[in-house]
């Protein structure tokens, strides 16, 4: 400590352990803050199949069906002070048809994100990738705040899907027991990545609902009516 | 002539302090970062408020490397007393070391 | 400074010191690549396509065992694609099937299309083994310096510019 250069090599040193020391604190401090989010309703409101080329880069067509839906949730106490974003999103998830895989079919799994959409926080609003006014009309929701756990309240009706599903098989038509499930991913400003649970964790509660009932696609559309 | 110019400079920049001084020195480099750690963390938490968390922290630590880095004067107030170099008093013959051992 | 080169006895220790900050180093980097079973258990993230969730300069901690659960969608991932040495962060959006012939989609949070363009040529998706850890940990901004060296060389200069200015200027 005897020269400036060694003083300040060692403030520096004792400042990155105090940095080091309050970032794990701040980590922490997210398990002492309860969950308790809830899904209201998650239902289809329409339900098609098409056959055409859903996507731009599509080289042949294919079966993919379009999928809108009605959501309420509420995920407001997700947001804490250490919470930078939310990221929300709706799966339909259906069992492997046997023919495709040879794996029975209650062994499920095919899933496809159908919507997704990200919910920032006040601390983070500088950062999402909208356009300029709509950023202006953003940070002006939350003036103030430094947390703005309302807008974790979902109210979404009739929502036309982001993206459509398909299967390698290229074929989508007619799959039975077909459910949306809704899922979140807590993305913190510092610390470990959270997700939605099937089991209460401490204060954590498990998501409550966030499944639809099971439906059936339909048979292909007539080309006629689809938009590709 | 250059010689002294750097030897200038090199005081400046090295800003040594005395003994005491780098005692004091560490202790509030120390504390100071670790209350202005504390404080950020409870008011961030209290207040909800992660920016201003990570501003109180970052204030607090400039403002703390401007008290502990400087050699400012409040450092220098217990300047080590060197015997004077030849002129002090001889060493008593009862200190000579080759002799038998330290007598009275 | 260099007075140490003077008692090879202080350069020798000053060697092995170094030498043992080296090799904690490397140990430690080596027993979390073996903890977690990733080749890179630590990432830094290069691009802007998972913003806002991270930023360029975002340190990443990964894991890629799959304990309770099969890599599902939602997830995001680190993936290497064939003969592309730069790994890709993006999250899982689509998967068929299960166990590890599982088929997988990813897509990038600020990308407005999915991957398959950027896997390699007659590649539509991934499976498990391409993936070398999903993110579960998250610490900002700290890798922000080596993409600030890589990108800007003239900070390496002026880092040892003023390295060079801190030697002239002590005393020994």
């Amino acid at each position: 400590m005897y020269s400036s250069i060694v003083r300040a090599q060692n403030s520096f040193g004792f400042f990155t352990t105090v940095v080091f020391v309050v970032a794990s604190l701040i980590a922490v401090s997210d398990l002492l803050t309860p969950r308790a989010p809830a899904v209201g309703t998650l239902k289809t409101t329409n339900v098609q199949v098409v056959r055409g080329r859903p996507h731009y880069y599509s080289s042949k067509k294919e079966e993919y069906a379009v999928i809108k839906f009605s959501l309420d949730a509420d995920l407001s106490s997700l947001f804490t002070w250490n919470t930078k974003q939310v990221f929300v999103y709706v799966t339909a998830e259906w069992p492997a048809t046997p023919a495709v895989t040879g794996t029975p079919s209650n062994t499920t799994l095919n899933q496809a994100v159908i919507w997704d959409t990200i919910i920032t926080a006040p601390s983070a609003d500088h950062l999402a990738n909208i356009g300029p006014a709509a950023l202006k009309k953003l940070q002006k929701s939350a003036a103030g705040k430094s947390i703005d756990p309302s807008r974790g309240k979902l109210s979404i009706k009739n929502q036309r899907p982001k993206y459509q599903i398909t299967h390698p098989s290229g074929k989508i038509a007619e799959t039975d027991n077909v459910v949306l499930k809704l899922h979140y991913n807590v993305q913190p400003w510092v610390g470990l990545l959270t997700w939605n649970q099937d089991v209460d964790i401490g204060l954590w509660k498990q998501l409550k609902g966030g499944l639809s009932k099971k439906f059936s696609l339909p048979a292909i559309k007539k080309k006629a009516d689809a938009k590709v | 002539m250059a010689e002294q110019i750097l030897d200038q400079i090199r005081d400046v920049a090295e800003g040594q302090i005395d003994f005491e001084g780098q005692k004091l020195a560490e202790l509030i480099a120390n504390v100071a970062l670790s209350v202005v750690g504390a404080i950020a963390f409870l008011v961030g938490y209290l207040l909800q408020d992660i920016k201003l968390a990570v501003l109180i922290g970052l204030g607090g630590t400039a403002l703390t490397f401007l008290v502990a880095i400087p050699a400012w004067p409040f450092y220098n107030r217990n300047p080590v007393k060197w015997l004077p170099v030849g002129g002090g008093p001889q060493p008593l013959p009862n200190l000579v070391v080759n002799e038998k051992s330290v007598q009275r | 400074m260099f007075s140490s080169l003077q008692n090879p006895r202080q350069a020798a220790a000053q060697l092995m010191n170094f030498g043992l900050i080296l090799s904690t180093a490397f140990m430690m980097w080596k027993g979390l690549s073996v903890i977690t079973d990733s080749p890179s258990p630590i990432v830094v993230v290069l691009s802007g396509s998972m913003e806002p969730a991270f930023q360029r300069g975002d340190l990443l901690v990964l894991w890629n065992r799959n304990l309770y659960s099969e890599t599902n969608v939602g997830e995001i991932v680190v993936y290497n694609v064939k003969d592309k040495d730069i790994p890709i962060v993006h999250r899982v959006v689509r998967k068929f099937g299960i166990g590890p012939d599982a088929k997988l989609l990813t897509k990038g949070d600020n990308n407005l299309s999915d991957d398959t363009e950027l896997y390699a040529r007659g590649q539509d998706y991934l499976v498990r083994k391409d993936i070398i850890g999903s993110v579960v940990g998250f610490i900002p901004f700290v890798g922000y310096v080596t993409i600030m060296l890589s990108e800007h060389p003239w900070l390496k200069t002026a880092m040892l510019g003023i390295m060079g200015l801190v030697v002239v200027l002590q005393r020994e």
